[in-house]
């Protein structure tokens, strides 16, 4: 029978280390829930329908017009009546409003009737997408609208012609955000393709072919037939099942980060309500004792604490998910501009039964050594102070492997990936166990220790009277600190690697698709003679007989060599290269050395690296189809920033000076002049694009800085996780505390020696924790930018400097706040107290 | 069934501080028999309270048996022996012992609710009364004098009527007036419920209101004193 009277005045008796527990449960649910809405809201309105993310059931992706085997199949296909093809042309060119002599890089998305076989363009008017656009006329962006100072009814010059805008696009199926993009989109019908003609040579087009296919059975079968005759690695097909999505890798990305900033938090938690349970106990030790000693057997004492657990459970989780509520309610200002404005961030039943489930399990995890606790409670506790020491045996250890098998699991499952996963536990058992060496050499060398100072000495005492948790307690706090402080320091130096550093001297404006015919007359444009870089592209087939994994290439985080790259061909070096292997550019021209029909290259370090490319390996290019064999000759390497146009492989001028490309150029000009600029250009080389670094980096920043802000407000909740475990402490430490206060003024010490005891004993534990964390931070992010983003890593002194002093102040201020009542004990009060005992 | 109640057959019990062992009782042995009051008598640290703690089967002994209604209870575990202190005993501690969190008359309350008397309440009550602490019941433990707080646990340690009662000091913490009250309270009430009462003392006052004397010193008994009749 349960004496629910006794179950109320436990927990009233302890009500502070009762309310941390709480707090802990229902941090952890509201992250797990909030998380995971979160999650789930992405998932289900922009990842969870492929067909709607690419549009179609298979895509035919390529840089050229199809080859006439591929167009017969799929005109068979029409013919047959076993699908619908539509084709879709997506390319950058400037967009010209006339009357307002302004311009502006659009992404141009040319669609033929029937786009899109799945989901809607959903436009301002609400009207039907296909009725609106016809011959003639576009559909655009707001933002086109605001830059160009423009009109519905409003002309703008595109390529060679002029169309009218009819309407506005708010959102399309396979785009669901726009912030990739270098500008906004326009929509333009097939039949004025010819007229605005923009198709020119070597310009880089996408040419998307979109099949639906009628019966979804045949999705595979078909898409095989097709990948078959395709031109290989330079025709791509893919099904809506196999595609790769941009935003989805970057969604996916980003919940992974999150995911694991979630994971950690609700470690940080379940140590929290560790804490707070072992003082309760530890708090009702004597109780249990005396109740024992009264005949309570140790099941009606276990049934009554797990009752009280299960009681404070309850209460923490319906407080997580009223918080986890309001936090929803916040969800739209926090994610605006990440997310397509039509999401609706709410939080599913499904999802908070996750939560619940998994809030139970980790409570029950993290409350089982606690409870075991209670058996070792012996009645003979009562007439000596000590707890027995408890050994710890096999059902021990059992839960602690059940505990971290538990997180490998969960990590596995939210981050879906097994060794990322497993992974990043054994990172974070890693950390802690190597915060627990140095923190046991730090107390070891104290302990020995014994300053002169008669109140240091006293705090080198109290870090070490019994029952402190001292040791725990730093190890705990300089982990997740350690954690805390690398999340804001990577964040920091992708920042101001991206963004912050652009330096003023470099190019701000970048010219693209200028064919070779166009230079005089750009030059001319310009008013001066830029330094023009010939790109053809080409796709890296193979590497001596390694063929290139497209799949494999595709995971790595820094570039890929799947990816379509832009070959140069020029004699010289660049003022920021210079040759680290080889004799020059193009080594001592030797042609006996190359084989037939093989052309020199010099290769970048950083690719090489990437692709394990050396000097003499053969190199096998695609052009448009054709084979290009090339010989690793030199390796270069750049000595400069990295925002300056600059080129993995680089031929001599004679060999690919006919080859088909286009030119690219990068100039420092003022904004008035790129305005101006922007306008003649649009006027006499339409197919010209213009890209505003400062402009496109203004976008970026604006980007990277809510990311931030997402980050950043996930990462409070380790921290308040973090709090509340030094605050359970603090109080698990009070009585001893207060004794020693009572001692010291017994013995005639007054407040100020009282104060400046407790003031050192929490700065000595302040100190080591952000000394630790601040180091380990700084090692672990350094790794972390150098091999992970590949970024130069500044250590931020001032931020770092932050960081530690208000780590410091944190730990004292909840320190000594919650001495505070102690400095004001009488010491009669608490002697009598202590009588009764 | 003997009319030996409580029996302690080459009991001993040592402490081991940092490496040092210490012997604190040697070989004791001691035969109680039902009704009995027996002063177990000796100078502080002379192991009485260790005594009662082993004899009432709050801790083991590490040698030696300790038998009660002719049943061994040295190797029980801690379950089998909860109902044997929740019935079979009472204890009455020098300093007090109530649990901080229940109020006097939950405190009082508590072994009975533990053996699901139904009458819990009104028993706790009627002790409350007995001993003239009714107006308090409602008070927690600090809010009680060490007097007040005695009383109490003597109402706890005979609530359920057990059959011996252990008190260890229980005058220790109070001034010789309260001492008193608490003393004839115990043996009042012990008289009135017919119970066996084993108490440890280190004052000599208390001596003549035994049946019989055990002296400990040195971990040994040294004499047996058996109450002359006056
Ligand atoms: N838990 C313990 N650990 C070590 N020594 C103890 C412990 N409890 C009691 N002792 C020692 O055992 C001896 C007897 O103690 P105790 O039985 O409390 O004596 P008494 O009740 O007669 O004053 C004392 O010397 C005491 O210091
Ligand atoms: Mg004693």
């Amino acid at each position: 029978m349960i004496r629910w009277r006794f179950i109320f005045r436990q927990i009233n008796s302890s009500r502070k280390q009762a309310l941390i527990f709480i707090l802990c449960v229902s941090l952890s649910l509201l992250t797990l829930v909030s998380l995971g809405g979160f999650s789930n809201s992405v998932r289900q309105s922009m990842l969870k329908d492929a067909r709607q993310l690419h549009a179609a059931d298979i895509m035919i992706h390529t840089h050229y017009p199809a080859s006439n085997t591929l167009l017969e199949i799929v005109n068979r296909y029409k013919s047959e009546g076993l699908a619908e093809a539509v084709l879709v042309h997506e390319f950058y060119s400037m967009a010209r409003n006339t009357g307002r002599e302004k311009s502006l890089l659009s992404e141009l998305k040319v669609v033929e009737k029937g786009y899109p076989f799945y989901g809607t363009v959903v436009l301002k008017s609400g009207l039907d997408f296909s009725k609106i656009l016809q011959a003639g006329r576009i559909i655009v962006e707001q933002n086109v609208l605001d830059r160009l100072q423009a009109d519905i009814g409003d002309r703008l010059q595109i390529g060679s012609t002029e169309l009218t805008i009819v309407d506005v696009v708010v959102s399309e199926p396979d785009r669901p955000v726009s912030f990739f993009s270098f500008g906004p989109r326009i929509f333009i019908a097939a039949d004025d393709l010819e007229k605005i003609d923009l198709i020119k040579k070597g310009s880089r087009i996408h040419y998307n072919y979109l099949l639906k296919i009628h019966n979804q059975d045949m999705v595979d079968t078909l898409a095989d037939e097709l990948s078959d005759v395709a031109i290989e690695v330079q025709e791509r097909v893919n099904t809506f099942r196999t595609a790769e999505s941009g935003v989805k890798r970057f969604f996916e990305n980003f919940l992974f980060f999150l995911n694991l900033i979630g994971i950690f938090t609700l470690l940080l938690a379940g140590i929290g309500i560790q804490a707070a349970l072992y003082t309760l106990l530890r708090e009702s030790n004597y109780t249990i004792a005396i109740m024992k000693s009264l005949g309570a057997g140790s099941a009606y004492i276990f049934l009554h604490f797990t009752v009280m657990i299960m009681l404070l459970g309850t209460v923490g989780t319906v407080l997580g998910l009223f918080f986890s509520y309001l936090l929803q309610l916040y969800f739209p200002v926090l994610f605006t501009g990440i997310l397509p404005a039509h999401v609706t961030l709410t939080i599913a039943w499904d999802v908070v039964f996750e939560g619940l489930v998994l809030g139970t399990v980790v409570v029950g995890l993290f409350s089982y050594l606690p409870m075991r606790r209670l058996r070792n409670v012996k009645p003979a506790l009562i007439f000596r102070k000590e707890v027995e020491a408890t050994r710890n045996d096999l059902p021990h250890y059992a839960s602690i492997t059940l505990t971290i098998l538990f997180f490998i699991g969960l990590a596995v499952w939210q981050l879906e990936d097994v060794k990322t996963g497993i992974y990043f536990v054994l990172g974070l058992l890693g950390l802690v166990a190597f915060t627990a060496i140095v923190t046991q050499v730090l107390l070891m060398l104290m302990k020995k220790r014994s300053p002169r100072l008669l109140t240091l000495r006293q705090a080198f005492r109290g870090l070490f009277r019994p029952k402190n948790a001292t040791r725990s307690i730093i190890i705990t706090l300089s982990a997740s600190l350690a954690v805390i402080f690398s999340i804001y320091i990577i964040e920091q130096n992708l920042q101001s690697t991206f963004i912050q550093s652009y330096p003023p001297e470099l190019p701000n404006a970048y010219f693209l698709d200028i064919q070779p015919s166009q230079k005089q007359e750009f030059s001319n444009i310009l008013g001066e003679e830029p330094q023009y870089y010939p790109i053809i592209r080409a796709r890296l087939t193979s590497i001596n007989d390694r063929r290139i994994n497209r799949k494999e290439e595709r995971q790595r985080r820094r570039d890929n060599l799947a990816r379509e790259f832009n070959l140069t061909y020029r004699d010289f070096l660049l003022d920021d290269e210079r040759i680290t292997e080889g004799n020059n550019l193009f080594g001592d021209l030797d042609q006996n050395s190359l084989g037939n029909g093989e052309l020199p290259v010099s290769v970048l370090d950083f690719v090489a690296e990437i692709g394990d490319i050396k000097i003499g390996d053969l190199l096998v290019f695609n052009v448009q189809g054709i084979p290009l064999q090339a010989r690793v000759v030199s390796m270069r390497t750049r000595t400069a920033s990295r925002v300056r146009p600059f080129f993995y492989f680089v031929f001599p001028e004679k060999t690919l000076k006919d080859a088909p490309q286009t030119i690219f150029s990068a100039v420092k000009i003022d904004r008035q002049r790129l305005t101006m600029m922007q306008n003649r250009l649009a006027e006499q080389l339409p197919n010209v694009s213009v890209i505003d670094i400062g402009k496109t980096i203004e976008v970026l920043a604006r980007i990277i800085q809510k990311l931030s802000s997402i980050i950043q407000f996930f990462t409070l909740f380790s921290i308040i996780a973090g709090l509340l475990i030094i605050i359970s402490s603090v109080f698990a430490t009070k009585l001893a505390r207060i004794r020693e206060a009572v001692y010291f003024k017994i013995l005639g010490a007054g407040q100020g020696f009282v104060l400046q005891v407790f003031t050192y004993e929490n700065l000595i534990v302040a100190l080591i924790c952000a000394l630790q964390a601040g180091i380990i931070s700084h090692v672990g992010s350094w790794a972390v930018c150098r091999w992970i983003f590949d970024v130069p890593y500044k250590p931020l002194p001032v931020a770092t400097g932050i960081m530690i002093l208000s780590t410091i102040l944190l730990v004292i201020t909840v320190g000594l706040s919650a001495s505070l009542s102690i400095l004001r004990q009488k010491p009669i009060g608490y002697l009598r107290d202590e009588g009764q005992e | 069934m003997s009319t030996n109640e409580l029996e302690a057959q080459k009991i001993s019990k040592s402490y081991t501080i940092d490496d040092r062992q210490i012997k604190v009782l040697d070989d004791i042995s001691l035969l109680v028999s039902k009704g009995e009051v027996v002063v177990i008598e000796g100078k502080s640290g002379s192991g009485k309270s260790t005594l009662l703690s082993l004899l009432s089967g709050l801790d083991r002994p590490d040698s030696g048996k300790v038998i009660v209604n002719d049943r061994d209870i040295t190797h029980l575990s801690e379950d089998e022996l909860a109902p044997y202190r929740n019935r079979t005993i009472g204890y009455v501690f020098q300093s007090f012992h109530l649990v901080p969190s229940l109020t006097a008359l939950e405190n009082i309350m508590f072994p009975a609710e533990l053996n699901n008397d139904p009458e819990a309440m009104e028993k706790a009550e009627g002790l409350l009364n007995r001993v003239e602490l009714i107006d308090r019941k409602n008070n927690f433990p600090h809010q009680l004098s060490g007097g007040e707080k005695q009383r109490v646990a003597i109402c706890r340690a005979l609530v359920n009527s057990p059959q011996i009662v252990f008190a260890d000091e229980p005058t220790g913490n109070l001034d010789s007036a309260n001492g008193e009250i608490i003393l004839n309270l115990l043996l009042e009430l012990r008289s009135e419920l017919d119970t066996t009462l084993l108490l440890a003392t280190h004052s000599r006052e208390i001596s003549n209101l035994a049946d019989r004397i055990v002296l400990l010193a040195d971990g040994r008994i040294e004499s047996y004193t058996d109450k002359v009749p006056e």
